[in-house]
Formats: structure tokens, sequence, C-alpha cells
């Protein structure tokens, strides 16, 4: 008897039916949307805020103090420490290795142009760095990096120079400012401004091709960039490096990652150690890199805690806000029909439905309307989350099947609740002015 | 006759328009704050940016490199004519500038960068520096205090309170440090004084290496502001560090784009919603529209009074939601970036009129059962 009256009730009536079914879908799929995007979203922006490059600097710990004006090391190539080039492979051998999106050692020569046909050198800081390189992992793999993972503000037209090669890229400003200028495709000598310490004596030429003019808005506009080899051969340092630039994935500081690790306690050591802080990041660097100083580059990683945090909450109310809207929609409608089929409810009680009855076909009618709507809004709302990843994020948003349950019970949630109020009404109707049509 | 009936008719089912006030008040309260938030964020979000440091920087023309390993000559350019007229001509986007004026030094033998600047602009300028003490100390008489880098205080000894020493050209110089900073990057290993003191030191009165600024706005106002400076310094070499503000342009986009979408989808679900509720209580109305046609009431008298009453409510829901959304973005403000949304105008007539429409939407059931025979409604059937 009563799945004959719930099966009529569907029968009789479709389109007050369709009406609440379709609030539900509408109102699930933006909850959808809007909990795929939130969940999602820490991770993308992170990976975007890479793009303002490195937030970690790894220097020797036992260096002088380097005299650096606008970026180029002033210091004569036998003064400070350096660090190996093997040991860089390392840095992927650490537990968050996976966080670790990319680095690049930098080796800064002061030298000079020496002009073929006898005029007065020019002194040019030589930047030595990598582009794509292959690293050798010590696991067995190459990890391949290098300027473009950690600097790709850097802006070359021509094109790169291949690593190893004899070939070099000059910044747009020294191009320009170059006593009659320089140009793709030129081959010009370099020379060490200290060949005596570089090369025990001899004064040795070193003839590179520029392959392209490199514009970076820093102080590499006036300098030149040649593969990291060429640099140290050209320095003397062969393996040798000055500073290194890691670009990792990282989560917002928080109270905790701002805390000394030697004054934790036992438990908040291991959630120290399970979130890919960026203390815990540069904590790790150093214990695969020793005898160096692993720092946080501030306003970089600063910036970028700040605003996720920030955007991070944004979403979240926006969430609860589209939550809110999607419960207050899909109550009206369910009250609404209810409000509609007072006569249905007269009729029941005039031939002796008690009230609980009556409650009860209609928060059946609700719950099979949630089940369905709430699917059918969940996989709305998945293809809406889709388009968002794309339009917002260039890339797909990963449908999370974590959040059906969920999805599912705030429909019922709310069809149910949505109806309470309503029905509470009904169960004061008095049948008789209802039939009379009043 | 009009307004009477009117009146009668709210009176009579004030229960139904309870329902529908609060179904209004509370879209019209949520669509209020997301547009208020909306219009604010771009430039609640460029502050926050703001910590990234400058973004453009003036220096003047350089030929190549002027400089030798392990000394570097400054260039001059004259700092008071420069830092008034960028004042006068960037105008409000700049929120920030700094001069800067580099020599070497030594400190206890060791050569070490120092640099001239103003110290309060600097603070202003980098934000997210950490400095342990403070930027200056008031009113120290005797020697100038001095702010150093991490990596200097450890290397030549200069700890919070100690006096540094520092020898240029045969000259000598004497700070107080008064903080030691973090900065994760080349500034760790700079010492930082008042500028007109390192300009003494040195003997290069008015001399400044480079001016570096913090220009707020879109990458739109940046790139505004430097060609605007462009024309205004002819002689110097104004550029964006583009590591800050192409980065920053891509990521303000994507999180505007990301709040715009999110924030479209509500609107059109709270719409949904006070549609579903106006609908509701149009539906409601039948048996009066009935009542009225069979007392001679001619359909578009009886539709105006409905439209009437619907739009009445939709611009009082409208407005005390507008007022309600007004405390919840100044709450969501708080929470979010710990400052107050500041409302705008334009949020009150937009929400009004979109909730006006809204309700006037929901009504339009109401012109089809106009159709209907009066003697079937009044029925009851």
């Amino acid at each position: 008897m009563f799945a004959r009256l719930v099966r009529e009730s569907f029968i009789r009536n479709p389109r007050r039916k369709l009406l609440t079914a379709a609030a539900l879908m509408v109102g699930m799929a933006v909850a959808t949307a809007t909990l795929t995007v939130a969940l999602e979203v820490g991770d993308r922006l992170a990976r975007e805020f890479r793009n303002l490059g490195a937030n970690l600097i790894v220097t020797p710990e036992s260096d002088t103090l380097p005299v650096e004006i606008g970026g180029v090391d002033y210091r004569p190539v036998d003064e400070g420490a350096y660090l190996r080039e093997d040991d860089l492979g390392k840095l992927k051998m650490i537990f968050w290795r996976h966080n670790i999106l990319g680095f690049t050692p930098f080796l800064d020569v002061p030298s000079q142009i020496v002009p073929a046909d006898g005029a007065k050198p020019v002194s040019v800081t030589l930047i030595g760095t990598w582009y794509e390189h292959p690293v050798p992992v010590p696991d067995g793999t190459r990890f391949v990096t290098g300027a473009k993972a950690t600097h790709p503000w850097w802006n070359v037209r021509g094109r790169w120079f291949h690593e190893g090669a004899n070939e070099v890229l000059v910044g747009d400003a020294l191009a320009r400012t170059y006593p009659g200028g320089l140009s793709i495709g030129q081959t010009i000598d370099f020379e060490p401004l200290e060949p005596k310490v570089a090369t025990g004596g001899l004064v040795k030429l070193r003839s590179l091709t520029i392959t392209g003019i490199v514009s970076t808005g820093g102080a590499e506009d006036e300098a030149v960039i040649a593969p990291l080899s060429v640099a140290q051969e050209l320095s003397g340092h062969p393996g040798q490096f000055r500073q290194l630039f890691v670009s990792a994935l990282t989560k917002p500081a928080d109270a905790l990652s701002e805390r000394d690790p030697a004054t934790m306690t036992p438990a908040e050591h291991d959630r120290w150690f399970c979130s890919p802080y960026i203390s815990l990041i540069a904590y790790e660097i150093n214990q695969v890199l020793p005898d160096t100083d692993v720092h946080a580059i501030r306003q970089v990683a600063d910036t970028e805690g700040r605003v996720l945090n920030r955007v991070g909450a944004l979403l979240w109310i926006v969430t609860l806000a589209a939550l809110i809207a999607a419960a207050l929609a899909v109550a009206a409608t369910s009250a609404t029909t209810i409000l509609e089929r007072r006569g249905e409810i007269g009729i029941m009680k005039a031939i002796g439905a008690a009230n609980a009855t009556v409650a009860g076909i209609f928060l059946a009618e609700q719950l099979m309307l949630a089940v369905v709507g709430g699917l059918l809004g969940f996989a709305l709302g998945l293809g809406l989350a889709r388009a968002l990843g794309v339009s917002i994020f260039g890339s797909l948003a990963e449908p999370r099947l974590v959040l059906l349950p969920v999805i599912l019970a705030i429909a019922i949630l709310v069809a149910v609740f949505g109806s309470l109020v309503p029905l509470r009404r009904a169960a004061h109707f008095d049948p008789a002015p209802i039939l009379r049509g009043e | 006759m009009f307004g009477r009936l009117l009146w009668k008719l709210v009176r009579g089912s004030r229960g139904r328009l309870t329902v529908a006030m609060v179904g209004l008040i509370s879209g019209a309260a949520v669509i209020s704050a997301l547009l208020n938030l909306q219009l604010d964020i771009e430039s609640k979000l460029t502050k926050e940016f703001r910590s990234l440091g400058a973004n453009v920087v003036i220096a003047p023309r350089s030929a190549a490199q002027t400089t030798d390993a392990g000394s570097a000559t400054p260039i001059l350019f004259s700092e008071g004519v420069l830092l008034n007229e960028i004042k006068l001509r960037a105008g409000d986007s700049v929120t920030a500038a700094a001069p800067f004026l580099y020599i070497v030094a030594r400190a206890t033998g060791a050569p070490v960068v120092v640099a001239g600047t103003n110290l309060e602009s600097l603070a202003k300028l980098q934000p997210a520096w950490k400095l342990d003490g403070q930027w200056s100390a008031n009113g120290a008489a005797g020697a100038p205090s001095c702010v150093v880098g991490r990596n200097v205080a450890s290397h030549v000894h200069a700890p919070l309170r100690s006096s540094l020493s520092l020898g240029y050209e045969g000259r000598a110089q004497t700070c107080t440090v008064t903080g030691v900073l973090d900065t994760g990057g080349p500034e760790d290993n700079q010492v930082f004084l008042d500028l007109a003191a390192v300009q003494r030191f040195a003997d290069l009165p008015g001399g400044v290496s480079l001016v570096q600024l913090n220009v707020s706005g879109s990458a739109g106002d940046i790139s505004a502001a430097v060609s605007r400076l462009h024309s205004a310094f002819p002689d110097f070499d104004v550029h964006p560090i583009r590591q800050v503000t192409e980065a920053e342009g891509e990521l303000l986009n994507r999180i505007r784009l990301l709040i715009a979408a999110t924030i479209v989808l509500i609107l059109v679900l709270t719409s949904l919603c006070v549609l579903a509720t106006m609908a509701a209580l149009a539906m409601e109305r039948r048996e009066d529209v009935g009542l009225m046609k069979a007392l001679g009431g001619s359909i578009s008298r009886v539709v105006g009074f409905f439209l009437a009453e619907v739009g009445i409510l939709g611009a009082v829901g409208g407005l005390l939601g507008c007022l309600a959304g007004l405390v919840l973005s100044r709450w969501m403000g708080e929470r979010v970036f710990s400052a107050a949304i500041s409302p705008r105008w334009q949020v009150f007539p937009l929400t009004i009129g979109l909730m006006i429409v809204v309700a006037l939407a929901g009504a339009l059931p109401l012109r089809l059962l106009g159709r209907v025979k009066p003697a079937v409604i009044l029925r009851g059937e």
C-alpha cells in the first residue's frame, strides 16, 4: 500500500517531482564543483607559484662573505668555498623528493670578452648554469632540470645553448651596449679575468658561439650565460659551483613549521616530518648536502604561503556559501511541492491516515528524489569542475569519488530537512477546510 | 484603491510572505557579499603580493659592466631630484620607493657590500624580510645605526647592539648594529646604513646607484607606471623585475578567474532559489486572481497588483539582504584577509535590481494563470 502510494505519486504528477529533482541536481552540481575545486586548488596554485622561481637557496657553509651586488658576485674565483656538482643527484633521494620540482647550480666567473680586432677587452660576468641538464640520480634514473624549471621568466630570443657545447647566451642590455653590438650566430672569445689562477699563468681564450639573446629583467641582462661545464673550465673549478637554486612544492607555513624541530614533542615532530614545510625540505637538503647553508628565499616563500592560505580560506568560505545556497534552493522547492499538495494530504487524513503515515510517504518520496538528484548532480558537478579546471588552470581537476557519499548525504539531509517544516504544518491541517477548497 | 488592496494583500498573507522574504534576504545577502568580495579581491590580493618586494628598478643607463672584480664603482645620479620626480610622475600606484647606493667597504679586513638607503622605506619595500631588532634606533647620538645581514653578523662578528667599524678608501665609519636581517637573498651579505651616512662615507654626495620601487596594481597598472616613468626619465633605464611582475600577473589572473567562476555559480544558484520561492508564492495567489477576475478586474490590472507586490517584496528583500551582505562581507574580509572589505556602492543597485528581476520572473506563471476561467479556480479545482 505504502509503496503503491509513493509510486502512484511519481506517475501521476511527474512535473512536481521533476522540479524538486532539478533543484537538487543543480544544487548538488554546484556543491560538487566547488568542493572539487576547493580540494584541488591548493595543489594547483602551489604549482603556479613555482613560476616565481626558486624558493630555496643553497650556499657553501664555510663561505667567505659574498660581495654580491645586483645578483653578480664580485669575489675573485680563487676566494670562497664551492659546492660539488656530483652530489646534486642526492636531492632526488630525500623523503620529499617528489616535491623537488627543479634545481639549478650557478657559477659566476668574472671574465672579459676579447675582441678579435685587438680592441680593448670588455669585462663581463660569465654565468655558468644548466638549462635542461640530465642529472644522474643514485637510484639509477636521470632527472632533467635546470634554469627552465627554476627561472621560467627568462626569455630567450633565439635558442638556449646545448649542455656542454661551446655556446653562450648574451644578456640583451649587453648585446645593445657592446661596441658594435652582438648578434646571434656571432662567435666571441672569452678569457677569465684572472688567468693566472685559472690556467696556471697561460692566457687561454675560449671561443663561444652566441645562440640567443636573453632578457631576464635582472642582472643577467648585462652578463653572458654559458653552460656550467664551460664556466667551470674557464674558472679552473671543474665539477664545482657556488650557488644552488631549488624550487620545491611546499606547504604554507603555520605555527608548527616556524618552530625549532629540537623543541618539539615526538607527536609534533612526526606531524612536522610528514608535512612538506619549507623548513623541513631545507633540513632534508642539508642532510644530503653536508657543509651547506640551505635557506628559504623569504620574499617568495612568505608571499606564497600567505596567498595560498588566504585563497584557500576564501574558497572554503565561498564553498560554504554555495552549500548554503544549494540547501536553500532545495528546501524551498521541497516546501513548495508539499504546500501544493495540501489537497492530497487533506484526503489522506480524511480517510484516516495518521500524521506519521502522511509524513512517511512524503519523506520516502523526498529520499528517492534526493538520491536521484544527488547522483545526477554529482555527475554534472564533475563535468563543471572539469570545465573550471581547464579554463582556469589549463588542466583537468581530478574527479574525486570520495565526494559522492558526501554529496549524497548533503542531498538527503537538505531534501528531508527542507520538507520537515511544511510537513509539520501539514500535520496541523484540518482536512475539512482543505477539502472544501479553502 | 490600488494601495489599499496592496496593503491588504500583504497583510493577509503575512506567513507566506515571511517565508519568501527570508529567501529573498538570504539570497541577496549572499549575492551582495560575494559581489563585494569579487570587486575588492584584486586590491586585497595585490596587497598580499607586495610582500614579494620591489617590482620596478630605475637605474642609470650603463655601458657594459664598468666594474672591476672586487670593487663596484657606483654609478651616480642625483637622489633628491629623482625621488621627488618619481612621486610626482608615478602617483599613487607607487607604494614604496627606496634609493640605494652600493659601495664595497672593508669590515675587519674582509670586503663587504654596504648599501646606503632609507631604512624606513626599505622596511616598507620588503615586508617579507625578517628583522631581529629594529630598523633604526631613534635619537641615537653619535654613531649612526645600521642593519646587517645575517651572514655579515656571523662572519665579521657583528651581533645585535655591537659596534661595527667599516673602512673605505682610508676613511673609517662606525655604526651600531640595531638589527640583524634574514632575507634568504644576497641582502644577507650586506650592511644597510642610512643613505646620507654612506654618501658622506664614500664621498659621493647625492650619489645613488639605483632606485627600487614597489608599484601596486595589476600587470597593466605596472606596465603603465613603467612607461610613464620611462618617458619621465629618458636618461634612465626603468625596468620591471620580471620574475615578480610576470608571475604575479599570472597568479592574480588565475585566482581572480577562480573566485569569479565560483561566484557566478553561486549567483545562479541563489537566483534559482529565490525564483523557486517566488514561484511558490505566485502559485498560492491563484485563488485571489480568480476572485478578482470574478469581481470584474481586468487581467492586466490584476496581474499588475501581483507584480507590484512581488516587485516591492524583491526591493525590500534586496535592500535588507544588502545590509546583511555588508556584515557578511566584512566578516569574510576579517576572516580571510584580516582586513575589512570596503563596501562598494555599485553592489547595492546591482543586488536590488537582480532581486526585483528574479522576483518578477518568479511571478510570471501568474500571467498564464490569468487565462484560467475564474469559475474553475473559485470552485477549488
